[in-house]
């Protein structure tokens, strides 16, 4: 992505997040942290809920972000209801017919 | 094949969107109390929203964006948020009203009170939301939607002097006892009913579902043209039945019986045994979309993975938030309250939210950074613009005339 201008809050904030590896969609953008010291300032977190994304870990800025995802905890709370919930279920885990 | 198949996502979306059990009871209640007087309302409701379904549709074809994404996206979290809220909650009254729609289809078929259908209805749209493949869901209630083409054919046999109804039709005013005020209400109201806001979310959400691309921008316009218009037209065959039935007669519709029995009349038993198979397709079809619907905006709003496209245990959240929601329209329901009534409200509530959902689409189907080459046109804009003057005065007005006629006594 060289030389392409980036607006923080046009293409960052509250934009879709997308696991790189399966294409699942793991959140949004809340919040962006800037490293002030680099110069030019530069991104150094993208906040998703309770877990910061570090820059490295962004792999493609388009219409949604794709990172990777790796040891980051994004689907804490969708594990969380699918054990309690709906694993409960019988189906859950089947393609729809 | 393929193609045509195609179609029936825009086909669901005008069976089930446009006419579902809010243009139902409106159109018809509509035609008893004003005939064809406000028949231009429909016209204006089925331009508006192949406009912005268009425009969602375009968008979600270039960018794999449905439209909440894009909501929180160009409106901030906040404002997001107040859309989000007044969006869910009219979708919520609109299900709400299709559960009721569905059983009181089969309380008509089967003359059993429709609180005992109304929980097996419930059942019925959830596990067809959690079992059925997307695309088998359209293509069979948007089929059997058809059905309700018996309207026309109803408003064929009633044989109606044409040239009166069209003479109606070209003078928009109120006719008899009716005042402007409650004219100007139920205006609104079937210009809500006709542009209610689950309609571009299911279609763009129904799109990433169908895993559009750039290629098949055509079957999204397709879908829209073809769709939506023959949903206006299936509204206006409802009014003109009730136009030629009940308004002579000095009748108000104020039951689903009364909506569906002009084609009994006209057809008999065989003809009232159509439409409510007719009218059960509409209302569960809109049931499923509605539901499917909480669930969208709800999980794209927060970046959830949603969708049918996945196994429900890899979208648990969206699922959980589609059970809840169903568990509190059968809840609402069990109260006793008249599903009719829910629905003359949630049409109503539905114009309030309007501009909130449809000022985004117009924003991001400007943006080069999600349609590419693909912007909006000037004559585009300007429609648009246009209607979005129209969505935010019928939105301002809706309360205002809700006081002042007494929900339209």
């Amino acid at each position: 992505m060289s030389g392409r201008v980036l607006h923080a809050q046009l293409h960052l904030l509250d934009r879709q997040l997308i696991d790189q590896s399966d294409g699942h969609l793991v959140g949004k953008v809340d919040d962006v942290e800037l490293d002030l010291d680099a110069d030019p300032p530069v991104v150094a977190l993208l906040i998703s809920g309770r877990e910061q994304i570090p820059a490295g870990r962004i792999a493609e800025i388009d219409t949604a972000i794709k990172i990777t995802v790796g040891d980051l905890d994004l689907d804490y709370y969708d594990n969380w209801i699918e054990h309690h919930v709906i694993d409960h279920i019988p189906g859950a885990g089947d393609a729809t017919e | 094949m393929k193609k045509v198949l195609g179609v029936t996502l825009g086909i669901l979306t005008a069976i089930g969107g446009f006419v579902d059990i809010g243009d139902l009871v409106t159109n018809a209640l509509v035609g008893a109390r004003f005939g064809m007087h406000m028949a231009w309302v429909v016209l204006v409701g089925v331009i508006g929203i192949c406009l912005y379904a268009e425009m969602s549709g375009r968008v979600v074809a270039i960018s794999g964006r449905p439209v909440f994404d894009l909501i929180r996206e160009r409106l901030g979290p906040r404002t997001g948020l107040v859309a989000l809220v007044a969006s869910f909650l009219v979708t919520l009254l609109t299900l709400v009203a299709e559960v009721g729609g569905v059983a009181l289809a089969f309380e008509l078929a089967s003359g059993v009170n429709y609180l005992l259908w109304m929980p097996l209805a419930a059942l019925a749209v959830w596990l067809v939301i959690w079992r059925v493949k997307f695309s088998r869901l359209e293509q069979v209630f948007g089929l059997m939607g058809l059905l309700l083409i018996v309207f026309g054919v109803a408003l064929f046999k009633l044989g109606p002097d044409w040239g009166q109804l069209l003479h109606q039709a070209t003078r928009p005013h109120p006719i008899g006892h009716e005042s402007w005020s409650t004219y100007a209400y139920y205006g609104i109201a079937l210009f809500g009913a006709a542009m209610t806001p689950y309609e571009v979310f299911f279609f763009s959400s129904g799109g990433v579902e169908e895993k559009w691309t750039r290629r098949d921008l055509f079957t999204a316009r397709t879908n829209v043209f073809v769709g939506f218009p023959l949903g206006g037209l299936l509204s206006l065959a409802i009014m003109g039945c009730a136009a030629v039935l009940f308004l002579p007669a000095g009748i108000q519709v104020g039951t689903l019986g009364q909506v569906t029995l002009p084609v009994a009349v006209a057809l008999g038993k065989i003809g009232l045994a159509i439409v409510l198979i007719g009218v059960f397709a509409a209302t569960f079809g809109a049931a499923l979309e509605t539901a499917l619907s909480c669930g969208y905006t709800i999980a794209q709003y927060r970046g959830w993975q949603w969708g049918k496209f996945v196994r429900p245990r890899e979208a648990s959240r969206f699922h959980v938030v589609i059970i809840v929601c169903l568990l509190l329209a059968v809840l609402t329901l069990l109260t006793g309250v008249d599903p009719v009534k829910v629905t003359e409200y949630s049409v109503v509530f539905a114009a309030m939210a309007l501009p909130l959902t449809y000022l985004p689409i117009l924003i991001v189907a400007n943006d080069p950074d999600y349609v590419g080459e693909h912007t909006n046109g000037r004559v585009l804009n300007a429609f648009g613009l246009v209607y979005l003057a129209l969505l935010t005065i019928a939105s301002a007005a809706a309360i205002p005339l809700m006081i002042i006629t007494k929900a339209g006594q």
